[in-house]
C-alpha cells in the first residue's frame, strides 16, 4: 500500500472540496430536511404523552442524533463513480501506482470534513432550540461509536458494489437511489425500527439497511438490550463481511471487463 | 548492443461491439438476442523500440493507434500477442512499471480544475514517492523548460488550453518517467504553442533520455520530432522505418516552383512539360521525376526570366494522405 500518495490525494481532495463548501453545504442542509420533517413530525404526535415508549424530547433526542448520523454514514462518492468509469477518468486512476480505491476513500473522507463543519452547528443549535431528551450513558457511548463506524463502512462498501456494476449497466446509480429508499424506510428515518409494524420490524433486522442508520442510534437513545446490541453487532459484521466480499469480486470482474473493451 | 525499451510481438485487440439496427422493434429484440460483432482493431503488430527514441505512432482516425498505446500503458488487456516496455508485462500493472511510465492524452485532463497546478503536481509527487529534493528540482527545470512560472499559484480553471497542456506534461514527467506515451500532446492548440511544446518534448528526451511514442495527427509534430515513424492503418502496421524514407518512397518526384516575367504568350518550357499550376503572379509549378529535376531546372534557368526558383519534395501530408486513401505503402 502507498500510504504516503493515498494521504496526499486525501489533502487534495479536502482542499478542493473547500472551494465549493456552500455548495456541499446547501446539499447537506438537503439531507437534514427529512429527519427534521420527521422529528416535527412524531414530536407532535407524542405530544404529552408517549408513543412506543418515546416521549416528544425522546423523539427531538433520536432525530437530532440521526441527522449528524445519516451525515457521517451517507456515501455521496458513490454517486459520481458510474461517470468515472463512463467518461475514462478510470484511466487516470488506473495508470498511478496507488490503489484506485484510495480516490473514492479520499473523496468520501474529505466529504465527512465539509459536511461536518456544516452539521455540528447547526444541531448543536437545534438542540438549544429544541431541548431534546438523552439518556447516554459512557455505556452507550462506547457502544454507539464502533457501531456508528461499522454503519459508515457497511453503507459505503454497500453502495460502492453496487456503484461498480456501472462496468456493466450504464445507470447503475439507479440501485443507489433504491438503496436510499430503503434506508429511509427500514433504517430508522421515517420511523425508529423499534416502532415499525412486527413484519416490517423483522424484515428490517435481517436486512443491512437498519445497520446503516437506525442502530447506533437505538445503542445511543438506550432503546437495545445487550442481548439485542450483541445481536446487532453481529448481524451488522455479517453484511459488512458480505458487502467487502460483493466489492472486491465486482470490482474484480469489472476492471477485467474494462481492460477488455476499454473506457 | 543495448536491449530494447519497448518490444511488442504479434499484438492484437479485437473487440466485440454488440450491434443492432435502429428502431424500436430492433432495441426489444436486443433485449433478448444480442447480436455481436467483432472489431480487429490491432491485428498482429510487431516493433520494437530502442531505449531513449522518439518514434511517431501515425495512421488515420480508428487505425488502432490508441488502442495500441492503451495496451502499452496498461490499461488495456491484448487478445494476443505479447509486449514488454521496461521489461514489464504492461497490462499486469505493477507498480514498478506504473512508476516507470507515463500516458499524457491530449484530450484529457488529470488536473483539478479547482486547485492551482502547485497542489496537484505535490499530490503526484507524493503518489509516485518522489524524494523532496528530486521532486523540486524536476519541477523547477520542467517550469523553466515550459516557461510557465506565473501559472503556478492560479487555479486550473482559468487557463487556456495550452497552458493546461503545459501542466499535463508537468503532471506527467514529475516523476521522470523511462518510457512517455504521448497521445496527441498538441491537439487544438495553435501554431507557436505546438512548436513550443515540440521543442520542449525534443528539449526533454534529450536531457532525460526518456523513450517517447508520440501519436499526433499534426504531421509537423511528427516531422519535426520522429527520424523514425510507424505508420499503421486499419489496425495493421504498414510502414517502420525512416520519415523522410517514406516520402521519398511514396513520392518519386519533386516539385519545382518558378516565378517568370509575365508575357502575354505562354513559354514554350524545356522538353514540352507543361505547369501543374500557374498563380497569379507567374508563379509556376512544376511536378517531374526525382532524377529529372536537375537537369530540367538547369534548362529552365538557361532559356527563359525565371526571377526566383525553388526545388522541394511534395509536402508529407499529401504522402500520408496517400496512403490513408490506398491502404497500402
Amino acid at each position: 500500500m502507498n500510504h504516503r500518495g493515498g494521504w496526499a490525494l486525501i489533502k487534495r481532495s479536502w482542499l478542493s472540496w473547500m472551494q465549493y463548501r456552500s455548495f456541499f453545504f446547501l446539499l447537506a442542509f438537503g439531507w437534514m430536511v427529512p429527519p427534521l420533517v420527521y422529528l416535527f413530525v412524531w414530536h407532535s404526535a407524542a405530544g404529552e404523552a408517549s408513543i412506543g415508549g418515546m416521549t416528544a424530547p425522546q423523539f427531538t433526542g433520536y432525530y437530532l442524533t440521526l441527522i449528524l448520523v445519516n451525515q457521517l454514514t451517507y456515501s455521496q462518492t458513490n454517486w459520481t463513480l458510474g461517470d468515472v468509469i463512463r467518461s475514462g477518468e478510470l484511466n487516470a486512476w488506473l495508470l498511478r501506482p496507488l490503489s484506485p480505491h484510495y480516490n473514492v476513500l479520499s473523496a468520501e473522507l474529505a466529504g465527512k470534513v465539509v459536511y461536518l463543519a456544516f452539521i455540528l452547528p447547526i444541531t448543536g443549535l437545534l438542540a438549544l432550540v429544541l431541548r431534546p431528551e438523552l439518556n447516554a450513558g459512557p455505556r452507550e457511548i462506547l457502544l454507539f461509536l464502533p457501531a456508528l463506524l461499522l454503519a459508515w463502512l457497511l453503507r459505503f462498501i454497500w453502495g460502492y458494489w453496487l456503484a461498480l456494476l456501472a462496468f456493466w449497466a450504464t445507470r447503475a446509480d439507479a440501485l443507489l437511489t433504491l438503496q436510499d429508499s430503503l434506508v429511509f424506510l427500514l433504517a430508522g428515518v421515517v420511523a425508529p425500527v423499534p416502532l415499525l409494524p412486527a413484519a416490517m420490524q423483522t424484515v428490517a433486522i435481517y436486512l443491512p439497511f437498519r445497520y446503516m442508520v437506525g442502530f447506533p442510534i437505538e445503542i445511543l437513545t438506550g432503546q437495545l438490550t445487550a442481548t439485542h446490541v450483541a445481536q446487532g453487532f453481529a448481524i451488522q459484521a455479517a453484511w459488512l463481511a458480505a458487502a467487502l466480499l460483493l466489492a472486491r469480486l465486482v470490482w474484480a470482474g469489472g476492471i477485467k471487463r474494462y481492460s477488455a473493451i476499454g473506457g | 548492443m543495448t536491449k530494447p525499451c519497448i518490444e511488442v510481438h504479434n499484438l492484437s485487440k479485437t473487440y466485440r461491439v454488440p450491434v443492432r439496427e435502429a428502431g424500436l422493434k430492433a432495441s426489444l429484440r436486443s433485449l433478448t438476442h444480442r447480436t455481436y460483432q467483432e472489431v480487429e482493431a490491432v491485428q498482429q503488430i510487431s516493433f520494437s523500440v530502442e531505449p531513449g527514441e522518439i518514434v511517431g505512432f501515425i495512421g488515420p482516425n480508428g487505425a488502432g493507434k490508441t488502442t495500441t498505446l492503451k495496451m502499452l500503458a496498461g490499461l488495456l488487456h491484448p487478445t494476443g500477442g505479447e509486449a514488454t516496455v521496461a521489461g514489464f508485462t504492461p497490462w499486469e500493472r505493477r507498480h514498478a512499471y506504473l512508476r516507470r511510465i507515463s500516458m499524457v492524452m491530449g484530450n484529457k485532463s488529470q488536473m483539478l480544475w479547482d486547485i492551482p497546478p502547485l497542489d496537484s503536481f505535490q499530490v503526484l509527487g507524493d503518489i509516485y514517492a518522489v524524494p523532496p529534493a528530486e521532486y523540486r528540482q524536476t519541477l523547477d527545470e520542467l517550469i523553466d523548460l515550459l516557461g510557465m512560472r506565473e501559472l503556478l499559484t492560479k487555479p486550473v480553471r482559468n487557463f487556456s488550453l495550452g497552458e493546461r497542456m503545459k501542466c499535463e506534461l508537468v503532471a506527467g514527467l514529475i516523476h521522470r518517467p523511462q518510457v512517455l506515451f504521448l497521445d496527441e500532446p498538441t491537439l487544438g492548440l495553435d501554431v507557436s504553442m505546438q512548436n513550443r511544446l515540440r521543442q520542449f518534448i525534443r528539449e526533454y528526451n534529450r536531457r532525460s533520455s526518456a523513450t517517447i511514442l508520440l501519436t499526433s495527427h499534426y504531421m509537423a509534430d511528427v516531422t519535426a520530432l520522429c527520424p523514425r515513424v510507424i505508420l499503421i492503418h486499419e489496425g495493421k502496421l504498414l510502414y517502420d522505418s525512416d520519415l523522410q524514407e517514406l516520402a521519398r518512397k511514396l513520392a518519386p518526384f519533386k516539385l519545382v516552383h518558378a516565378s517568370l516575367l509575365v508575357n502575354s504568350t505562354p513559354p514554350a518550357f524545356p522538353g514540352g512539360l507543361q505547369p501543374v499550376e500557374v498563380s497569379e503572379e507567374g508563379r509556376h509549378t512544376f511536378r517531374l521525376p526525382r532524377d529529372e529535376a536537375a537537369a530540367f531546372t538547369a534548362q529552365l534557368l538557361g532559356s527563359l526570366p525565371v526571377v526566383d526558383l525553388t526545388v522541394e519534395d511534395p509536402p508529407i501530408e499529401a504522402v500520408i494522405d496517400q496512403i490513408y486513401q490506398e491502404g497500402k505503402v
